[in-house]
């Protein structure tokens, strides 16, 4: 038993459980502080555009909805606790009777596919890149690349969505913006054929572009940096010596080494994959979870926002394990039981 | 290259750094011969060119650095001799470690942290087109010739030996594929008494068996004399002195070497008297006129500010 | 030698130092029983790792102990309550690190980071004080002429003259103690001597005693020769004497292996040295310290149930002036090379 508890495995997943419950508790109590609750928005919503007065809005809602605004928040959060136990979410506070979890496995997999997609992308590419530039360090390619990835790095994301739908898409009319809108063309039939993946391919390009493109230069310099590093070891230099070629010298030896330090990085963009990113999404019309959590908030669907919360919170943490074992795997030194060496 | 029994022969070789304050003269027309079998140990203070020599040799010099003048050839087994300084990228690569191989200072950091011992025995082995399963049966006779534990350090990570083991792995490694040169440069600075005995006994033992050629660099006089046959000593880029171990320890010809002697402390003797060399090696960037030890030498004449004193032969007297 | 009947200056009687690792405990010091009076030469010498730094950090008062007692001018370090006295202390004992360029601010020139003990330890009164004491300083290290020396940074100093400048720093609070680790391992050989040679002197005028740390048995040899060496292995004093008993005549089999394995230069008398073949090549970590005489695993002379069974004390066995810590020795057992 002592054994367990001590065991790496065992407080790793006891930590990972405290992280997550931590988070879910503090963004519980945190929405319900914003100003407003989806009652009071659906009201103010129904005495706007019907028309209605105050109190038949008042009634209306009532029927709609099953919060109760004027429950005591803690009584709330046990309640919440005790469905989510038995891993139920609850239902979205807007669209009613929509399970959230249904709602969060309708949207998830748009999420994961844009952006896994392009932080696929972004990282091989901005390795391969920033490993080229160390290499022929001081070479065109590298000057160029510096120059690019240092300017693309500066803009945040949005900027760069808003950019490609002003120039490309409106002014120079290169990209059919309007119709690249939404998760996929209405019509094509969802399946594994070539004309649904080519099409979803075609509605994703936008946001992985941008993605990639606000994500490739940090990689690329990271990666370049730890290259340049990683090429001043003594083992690089005397692996030259015994004769290596290029290549293996370029793979195992530099870009393995090179590569470790992006790991930590890397997990904290995969837990982050999940939670996609609203803004883009947004501006895309992307039909993804980050988008959802933009509607949920305006409307206060507290529970909508809740299951979001939690399921990134939850990647967040799985993904960081995740990176522990990669990392383990990639370095022998951090391996369980290592460390022999006496000096 | 008259002698037959001469393996590699650097003339009047000349290293330069261009940094930003100017370019140093690193080395200044070096040569010496190195024979079959024997052990040339390099002594002088850090900073006297020692490293840059061997890593123009082997064509691993920063791009910074540049072979100014020289020529250095190497017979091979058949009796060929090759211009080393002139091989291209591709014949340089396949020269090294098949001839020529290097056992360098840092064995904490020669070894690549992410791969285990045989994966850099198959990467070496394969580069140069030795059969796997050959590599391992070598590797392992080699460990077990430096008293390692061969299986288990041969599956073993580098993390996982002490820096003793380690230093032990690159010397079996270094003879893998039979070189007839090995280069080691410092390999026993920065390890403890006992395993640098070890590593000395071990090495020996090796040379004894497989009979290579040594290039020992080392700035510890006392592992010189205890293993080289000839010692050159360097300073400031030239090599000052040379001749057989025994000469140059008991009869030193130039100052400098008679000032290092008188600053090493030994264990044998008693109460000692030691002396320090005045001053400080000169900048290298903008090296002194004639002798470029004449502002620390207890020795000096004017000629000595003016000309550059040739390399005599150190014959008995 | 007539140190020895002078008060010592520090005290540590059984001192332990232990640091955590995870969840394990490394055992760095155990039982060190060391005194340093004042004006001696007292040399720590053994292979990396054997506790040397943690025990001149100890003695210098910059490291707590875990266990023991450490008595600093003939009271326990605790008693030294109030604030002035702590102050005194840390300028009554003073440290030189290996590394002159990681220990001299590269920001500073060498007169202000000479000036900046002097005044805030209230050295000097004035400005015309500071001065004269600056170029006093720097002579005392033979730093001449001392003028083209105050201002320089570091970078623009050889290895040598940094090291003197740390020397000179550590004098300006006047120390009645200097512990110097590693002082010169980071010099060239050809410097190194003169720099010892300055601390000799400035042991004799100045009235410090100087803890020298190192492994160069040939360097604490000639160092120490006038004083003592105390030999270290994985946490403990194996051995400790005067410094002609302990090279001239070694009585801890590690000392002897140690001593046999220090090549010379000298080519005839390091190739005619008498090796020692060690049972094992390995050196334990200090995770696992080997039962009784932690250097049994290794030693030639190894006496089953005698060695592995009790930590051996310090004792002055037969035909030695030094104390050793082998129990075979104590018992005056001849050392036999162990077949088993
Ligand atoms: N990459 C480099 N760039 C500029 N100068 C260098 C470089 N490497 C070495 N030097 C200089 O060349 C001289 C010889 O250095 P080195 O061959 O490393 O000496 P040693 O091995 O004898 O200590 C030194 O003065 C050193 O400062
Ligand atoms: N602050 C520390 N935390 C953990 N371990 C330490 C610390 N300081 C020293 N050690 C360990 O104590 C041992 C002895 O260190 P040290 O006194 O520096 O030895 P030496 O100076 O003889 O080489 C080493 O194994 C070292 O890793
Ligand atoms: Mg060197
Ligand atoms: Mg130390």
């Amino acid at each position: 038993m002592r054994k367990l508890i001590r065991s790496y495995t065992f407080r790793t997943v006891v930590q990972g459980l405290i992280t997550i419950w931590a988070v879910m508790t503090f963004t519980f109590f945190l929405i319900r502080l914003m100003p407003g609750n989806p009652a009071q928005i659906k009201i103010d919503e129904y005495v706007d555009r019907y028309g209605m007065s105050e109190d038949q809005a008042r009634q209306q809602v009532a029927t709609l909805f099953n919060y109760d605004p004027d429950q005591p928040v803690f009584e709330q959060y046990v309640d919440y606790l005790s469905d989510l136990v038995r891993f139920d979410l609850g239902r979205s506070l807007t669209s009613t009777e929509t399970p959230v979890a249904e709602q969060i496995l309708r949207f998830l997999p748009w999420t994961l596919f844009s952006v896994g997609l392009a932080l696929l992308v972004a990282f091989s590419l901005g390795v391969l890149v920033g490993l080229a530039m160390a290499y022929w360090r001081g070479g065109l390619l590298d000057n160029v690349m510096t120059v690019f990835a240092s300017v693309i790095y500066a803009i945040p994301d949005y900027i760069i969505a808003l950019l490609l739908i002003m120039v490309a898409g409106v002014q120079l009319k290169l990209i059919p913006v309007g119709e690249l809108y939404g998760g996929s063309t209405q019509g094509i039939e969802p399946g594994f054929t070539v004309e649904y993946i080519l099409d979803l391919l075609k509605h994703a390009f936008l946001p992985v572009f941008t993605y990639v493109l606000a994500t490739i230069g940090g990689w690329m310099l990271t990666m370049k940096s730890s290259t340049i590093s990683t090429l001043g070891e003594d083992y690089i230099t005397v692996a030259r010596a015994r004769g290596l070629p290029e290549r293996r010298l370029l793979t195992a030896y530099v870009g393995r080494n090179a590569m470790l330090p992006l790991m930590t990085r890397l997990a904290i963009s995969i837990g982050f994959v999940v939670g996609g990113s609203a803004i883009i999404e947004t501006l895309f019309l992307y039909p993804g979870l980050g988008r959802n959590l933009v509607l949920a908030i305006g409307l206060r669907d507290y529970t909508t926002m809740q299951g979001i919360f939690l399921v990134i919170a939850i990647s967040v943490v799985v993904s960081n394990i995740l990176a522990d074992l990669l990392y383990g795997w990639l370095d022998p030194r951090v391996r369980l039981g290592g460390d022999k060496g006496t000096e | 290259m008259a002698d037959g029994s001469v393996v590699l022969s650097v003339e009047d070789i000349s290293i330069t750094y261009t940094t930003q304050r100017g370019i140093v003269q690193a080395v200044s027309n070096v040569s010496f011969d190195l024979h079959a079998g024997e052990t040339l140990a390099l002594i002088g203070e850090s900073g006297c060119g020692k490293s840059t020599i061997v890593l123009g040799l082997i064509g691993l010099l920063p791009k910074t650095g540049k072979i100014t003048t020289g020529k250095v050839t190497y017979r091979r087994r058949d009796g060929r001799l090759i211009d080393v300084l002139g091989l291209n990228k591709e014949q340089m690569r396949q020269f090294l470690w098949n001839e020529c191989s290097m056992v360098f200072q840092g064995a904490l950091n020669s070894l690549n942290p992410v791969l285990k011992i045989s994966s850099m025995i198959y990467d070496t082995a394969r580069a140069h087109g030795m059969r796997a399963d050959e590599a391992k049966k070598r590797a392992l006779s080699l460990f077990e010739k430096v008293r390692l534990d061969p299986l288990r350090v041969f599956n073993s990570y580098p993390h996982e030996l002490s820096g003793g083991m380690r230093q032990r792995v690159l010397l079996a490694t270094a003879l893998l594929l039979r070189p007839q040169v090995v280069i080691m440069d410092e390999p026993t600075t920065a390890v403890d008494i006992l395993t640098q005995r070890s590593i000395i006994k071990v090495l020996k033992q090796l040379r004894e068996e497989l009979n290579f050629s040594v290039i020992f660099i080392s700035h510890d006089l006392a592992v010189a004399a205890e293993i080289a046959d000839t010692v050159a000593t360097m300073y400031a880029g030239e090599i000052i002195e040379k001749g057989p171990v025994s000469e140059v320890f008991y009869r030193p010809r130039h100052a400098y070497t008679l000032g290092l002697l008188e600053a090493a402390p030994r264990l044998s003797t008693g109460a000692e008297e030691l002396m320090s060399i005045p001053g400080s090696p000169p900048d290298l960037i903008d090296p002194p006129k004639g002798c470029k030890f004449h502002m620390r030498c207890r020795f000096v004449t004017d000629e000595c500010k003016t000309t550059k004193p040739p390399l005599q032969a150190s014959s008995p007297t | 030698m007539s140190t020895a009947q002078r008060a010592p200056l520090v005290e540590l009687k059984h001192v332990d130092r232990f640091f955590r690792k995870g969840n394990a405990t490394l055992k760095v010091l155990q039982d060190i029983n060391l005194n340093v009076y004042p004006n001696e030469i007292l040399c720590l010498v053994g292979e990396s790792g054997c506790g040397k730094t943690t025990t001149g950090k100890i003695i210098a008062g910059l490291l707590n102990h875990s266990g023991g007692e450490v008595n600093v001018q003939g009271r326990p370090l605790a008693s030294y309550s109030d604030r002035r006295e702590k102050a005194h202390l840390r300028r009554t004992f003073q440290i030189v690190h290996q590394d002159p360029f990681a220990s001299l601010n590269p920001s500073h020139t060498i007169a202000k980071i000479l000036s900046f003990p002097l005044l805030r330890h209230k050295m000097v009164k004035n400005r015309t004080e500071l001065a004269a004491r600056l170029l006093e300083l720097l002579e005392l290290v033979d730093l001449t002429p001392p003028q083209d020396i105050l201002n320089k940074y570091p970078h623009q100093l050889s290895g040598g003259q940094r090291q003197r400048v740390s020397i000179a720093r550590a004098l300006t609070v006047q120390p009645k103690l200097i512990v110097a680790d590693e002082a010169v391992s980071m010099v060239d050989v050809s410097i190194r001597i003169g720099i010892l040679k300055m601390l000799l002197r400035l042991k004799e005028e100045l009235d410090i005693a100087i803890v020298f740390i190192t492994h160069d048995l040939a360097l604490a040899k000639y160092f120490a020769w006038q004083g003592r060496i105390a030999v270290m292995y994985l946490g403990r004093i194996v051995e400790i004497g005067r410094t002609p008993d302990v090279i001239g005549n070694p009585a801890h089999p590690y000392t002897r292996a140690l001593l046999a394995a220090v090549p010379e230069a000298d080519p005839d008398v390091t190739r005619a040295k008498e090796e020692m073949p060690l049972r094992s090549e390995d050196i334990p970590g200090l995770l696992n310290i080997p039962h009784g005489c932690a250097f049994h695993p290794r030693c030639p002379f190894f006496v089953p149930g005698l060695c592995d069974a009790e930590v051996p004390k310090l004792a002055v066995a037969r035909g030695f002036n030094q104390e050793a810590a082998c129990a075979p020795l104590e018992l005056g057992l001849p050392l036999t090379t162990y077949a088993g």
